[in-house]
């Protein structure tokens, strides 16, 4: 056992550079599969982070002013009742665009439960008494930032005008405009302004549960309203809001987002273990001589196993202590700040979800470690270092090369890569997975790119949406059509229409004219050009069990209308169940009225300059909205392929490097045999070099290519599962490919030029070749 | 300071620490020499010298080393190559013994399989009265551990670990207390020379100090028996020397000593040489040189000069 213990110390002393390798590699797959887990979690569901960072309450009861809270505080698994605030209904008007409120009232410091999170700007204060604070998604579904006036009307009417100096999350409610009404918290001065009278404002009363699912299982809201003598038209309490209520609210059902994050911990996984059985077995190669004389000096192969285990278990404990110490700093509440008007995007990991990935990855280290150890453990004592001499001879293609003046370094090269054909395999492989995990979250990246630079080609060639609100539809034109900005409009009109049996709903939407139709890019078919043809998003398609050919007869407005399906798009939003026709396929009987405009701007004009001129010049009667781009949601998506992108790329340089080392160290010994026989120095550096790159070359071309084949099928297949359909991939461009394949090459050449020439210089090479074992 | 290479404690100064000139070929025997740390096996010594067709060691010495019939044959490639061809040997209890041969006559194989490092593919090893041809790669490594020290042509020291920690490790790894392990360590290094080196990587000394230090290492658990494998074969004549004097001081402090050598002056410093041809041996022959049978005046004239 010491024997053991002083071995191991001194050999990760001696592979100081090697063991901090593995370490990085270990950790930065923890740290990835962490943060990847956190992002999808937080992606998928941001609740549970907002709970926690604003102590939230389990359940806000409204009710009617002036109820006593005492029956509240008596009830059985009731821990804690937050002191009521008062609230009041109230309407944000933005000129045409109106949109309900609850301002509810708050002093000037944040409550223990349910304490809003400020995200920008501060909180209320004395110091202004007309200064707001509006919740972010309401903030940017509104357009409202910090510094903003707002004008609030009471429900008597009373217009209250107010200052925005902060946005917050808050856990107390969803999202807007899934759920209304939006919430802004104001001083209670401000409060009774908008709403003087105390009858029609109501108490708010949060409850922190003993048991906090109860909460969801009814069982406590009754309790609620028995307390206040039965749900009768009487009774105080007006409305309950579970935390499970807003849990579901907030959850959101972006299986495409999903599906992207859990790719990358598929690749973490896969390429974890990779690197480290290679770096591993790679140490062991390079160990065989010392291994053996430890063999000789009385090691047992068990111990020899042992030992190797243990000491590549210990580096995987230390660099899965790194990676969750990173993960953690690197999602802490003082790095990561979520910017106005984006949901938090990372959810706390429960410890058991932590448990489970140290725990993995250091199992996976010991299974990676096991086959090399168990190799070293029947290593003979006497076989030490020498490699089997490359058996075979030189092939015809070989000999013709050299005929032919082939530089020998070349030709010898290449013949002494790939004469040991299982270490060159590991090798290719070792190199080639990660290259093509790589080339997939650049493809990914790329598909992402496509949506923002293109977004016509997902059907959001419009880039604003205008409501006529208070003009008249040929006013609204007119406006429009002056606006230098705007390259074209389209009428449109939208509606939810029920699926035949009633179970369920999709967009019917009419976009332009079947003779000037809205610039939809159709992945399948072609687009509609006349009166009775529509195009379809794959979910719709789905829902329906049609293809693109097949004649639908809908119901749309009321009216029976019969369809013919000549094109599929792609549809980034209601889950691609949308159907889209020329306003002229509506019966002139329905909504024959364009119910908004959809504006194409001119290249290079800026969505929101568009939308400030069009507000300005109608005197804000028009509603112009910004078309969101679903590529502003997946940014959380970029974040993870940078990350995802950085560890495959030090997983490659690990296996390269141990490739090169190890080809060296098999080759080294051939070098002297080479030198003697009349090549130069630099001859022999080249051959070293051309040996060692070549594998990892085929590894880099094999990979991106592999990578380049497989990307556009994988991420279609998502967009195919989340109802956009087959056809969002964008493939990677050529210089991309380019770029990626040349910076390989050149870290692979790079690094075996290094090592080769070190290699060369450090010893004579004839010297180098003797076998320094008893032989 | 106990001398590191006596097997048994004697007092301070003893002149017989350096006496390498001793009359008798197997001088560290006999009643003025015991050698309490060789305990032979409870069956006591294994079949007599007799019983050895070519009567290896001398009549009435304990047979440490007995081996018979011993062949090794490779297969690795497509014709099998018989490198020991059936060979008897035996090494009594504080022999040096000389194996001498042409390259390609299976000596190394021969001390290979005789230490364990391969494994005979037919024949019987016995050591210290116990059969042990047939152990397991682990019973052999665990007794490697107490009885075989092995020195190599190319020194083999571990390359990531101090001269100390090449030294200290077969004693850490017998079972010493890491105190233990580091006062035998201070102990050989400054019979050897070497105190001084003790903090340094292999790589830094040269290839005499490289072979002392294994030879240290070899010694460090006082083994029963040591295998040296041409350990001068790689070194200047000086550092030769140096080596062969050191390997003559253990010898004549008792160790049992079974060398191999392509060099008739290194062999002829045994007390017996084995000449080995083919994988067979040839001759076996007691090295008694009529100079020795002078007086001890004689003697260490001879030896100073």
């Amino acid at each position: 056992m010491r024997g053991t213990v002083r071995w191991t110390r001194a050999d990760l002393r001696a592979h100081r550079g090697q063991s901090a390798l593995t370490v990085a590699v270990v950790a930065g797959v923890v740290a990835a599969l962490v943060l990847a887990t956190m992002l999808l979690e937080g992606a998928l569901n941001p609740w549970q982070e907002l709970f926690a960072r604003t102590r939230g309450a389990d359940m806000l009861v409204y009710l009617a002013d002036g109820t006593p809270v005492r029956e509240l505080r008596a009830l059985p698994g009731v821990r804690a009742v937050a002191a009521p605030y008062d609230a009041a209904p109230a309407t944000l008007v933005q000129g045409a665009q109106k949109s309900q409120v609850e301002l509810r009232g708050m002093g000037p410091s944040p409550p223990a439960m349910s304490a809003p999170l400020l995200v920008a700007g501060s909180w209320l204060r004395a110091s202004s008494p007309d200064g707001v604070v509006v919740e972010a998604s309401f903030a940017a579904a509104t357009h409202v930032g910090v510094g903003d006036r707002i004008v609030l009307d009471g429900v008597d009417g009373t217009t209250v005008a107010m200052r925005v100096i902060g946005i917050a999350d808050t856990a107390d409610q969803g999202f807007y405009p899934q759920w209304t009404p939006g919430l802004i918290w104001a001083g209670r001065t401000l409060l009774s302004r908008v709403e003087p009278a105390p009858s029609e404002t109501t108490e708010v009363v949060g409850l922190r549960l003993a048991d906090p699912s109860a909460a969801g299982t009814g069982q406590v809201s009754q309790e609620v309203f028995d307390a206040y003598n039965g749900a009768s038209e009487s009774s105080p309490v007006e409305r309950i809001i579970t935390r499970q209520q807003v849990m579901e609210s907030m959850a959101s059902d972006d299986r495409l987002l999903g599906l992207l994050l859990a790719l990358f911990g598929i690749i973490a996984l896969v390429a974890a273990p990779c690197a480290i059985a290679n770096v591993t077995s790679g140490r062991v190669l390079m160990q065989r001589q010392d291994i053996a004389m430890l063999k000789a000096l009385g090691f047992t192969p068990g111990q020899v196993v042992r030992m190797l285990i243990a000491e590549q278990t210990a580096l995987g404990v230390a660099g899965t202590g790194l990676g969750l110490a990173t993960a953690r700093i690197a999602t802490s509440p003082e790095f990561v700040r979520p910017a106005a008007g984006i949901p938090v995007t990372l959810a706390p990991l429960p410890g058991s979800w932590t448990a489970l990935i140290a725990a993995g990855t250091v199992l996976t280290v010991v299974i990676a470690t096991a086959i090399p150890a168990w190799r070293a453990g029947r290593m003979s004592p006497v076989a030490a270092v020498q490699p089997s001499p490359p058996g075979g001879h030189l092939s015809p293609v070989a000999r013709l090369s050299l005929l032919v003046r082939l530089p020998a370094a070349l030709v010898l090269g290449v013949r002494d890569a790939l004469t040991r054909r299982l270490p060159a395999a590991l090798t290719v492989a070792g190199v080639a997975i990660p290259m093509a995990m790589i080339t997939i979250a650049l493809a990914c990246w790329a598909t992402i790119g496509a949506f923002t630079s293109d977004p016509g080609r997902i059907g959001l060639a419009g880039a604003l949406t205008v409501y006529p609100g208070g003009l008249s539809a040929a006013q609204t034109t007119a406006l429009i059509a002056r606006d230098g900005e705007v390259g074209a409009y389209y009428p449109g009109a939208q509606f939810d229409t029920l699926l035949p049996g009633d179970n369920g709903t999709f967009v019917a939407r009419a976009m332009g004219t079947s003779r000037s139709p809205y610039p939809f890019q159709p992945v399948q078919g072609r687009m509609f050009g006349a009166q009775d043809e529509a195009v379809a998003g794959q979910g719709f398609l789905d829902l329906m069990h049609v293809r693109v050919g097949s004649w639908i007869d809908p119901t749309i407005d009321g009216v029976p209308v019969i369809l013919h399906i000549v094109g599929r798009t792609i549809e980034p939003d209601d889950n691609g169940d949308v159907l889209d026709f020329g306003m002229d396929a509506l019966p002139a009987a329905g909504a024959s009225a364009p119910m908004f405009y959809s504006l194409v701007l001119r290249p290079g004009v800026s969505a929101a300059a568009a939308r400030a001129w069009l507000l300005r010049a109608s005197g804000g009667r028009l509603d112009v909205r910004v078309v969101p781009n679903p590529a502003a949601r997946l940014g959380v998506v970029r974040v993870v392929i940078v990350v995802a992108v950085v560890i495959l790329a030090m997983i490659a340089m690990a296996n390269l490097l141990t490739a090169t080392h190890v080809g060296l160290r098999d080759h080294i010994h051939e070098a002297g045999i080479l030198k003697a026989m009349g090549l130069t120095p630099r001859q022999v550096t080249a051959t070293l070099v051309v040996s060692t790159t070549i594998v990892t070359a085929i590894g880099v071309v094999a990979g991106v290519a592999a990578g380049c084949a497989v990307a556009p099928r994988l991420i279609n297949a998502q967009g195919r599962g989340s109802g956009m359909g087959w056809g969002i991939a964008a493939g990677l461009s050529p210089p991309a490919i380019a770029g990626l394949v040349g910076a390989a090459l050149a870290v692979a050449v790079a690094a075996a030029l290094f090592l080769a020439r070190r290699a060369t210089r450090a010893r004579d090479p004839l010297l180098a070749a003797r076998v320094p074992v008893p032989a | 300071m106990r001398g590191v290479f006596s097997r048994e404690d004697r007092p301070p100064g003893s002149p017989r620490r350096f006496s390498r000139g001793d009359p008798s070929p197997r001088a560290p025997h006999g009643e003025d020499c015991p050698s309490p740390h060789i305990p032979l096996a409870p069956g006591g010594p294994p079949a007599g010298p007799a019983a050895d067709p070519r009567g290896g060691s001398a009549p009435g010495a304990p047979a440490l080393l007995r081996a018979r019939g011993l062949v090794k044959v490779y297969r690795s490639g497509a014709v099998p190559v018989e490198a020991v061809r059936g060979v008897d040997i035996e090494v009594g209890v504080g022999e040096f013994v000389a194996i001498m041969g042409p390259s390609g006559s299976g000596k190394s194989t021969l001390l290979h399989v005789l230490g364990g490092l391969e494994r005979a593919t037919r024949g019987e090893i016995w050591l210290r009265g116990q059969r042990v041809d047939g152990l397991s790669a682990a019973a052999w490594a665990v007794l490697r551990r107490r009885h075989v020290g092995f020195v190599f042509q190319f020194f083999n020291l571990l390359s990531t670990m101090t001269v100390a920690d090449n030294v200290e490790l077969p004693a850490l790894l017998a079972g010493a207390s890491p105190r233990q392990a580091r006062r035998r360590r201070a102990e050989l290094l400054a019979e050897l020379g070497m105190s001084a080196k003790a903090d340094m990587a292999p790589s830094r000394l040269s290839g005499g100090e490289q072979q002392r230090v294994a030879l240290a290492r070899a010694l460090a658990n006082e083994p029963s028996l040591l295998l040296a494998d041409e350990p001068t074969g790689n070194l200047d004549s000086a550092s030769a020397r140096d080596v062969l004097r050191l390997l003559r001081r253990a010898h004549a402090a008792g160790q049992t000593i079974l060398m191999v050598t392509h060099d008739a002056k290194v062999a002829g410093l045994a007390d017996r040489v084995i000449s080995l041809f083919d994988g067979m041996i040839a001759d076996d022959a007691r090295v008694v040189p009529a100079s020795r049978k002078a007086t001890p005046v004689r003697d260490i004239l001879e030896l100073r000069g």
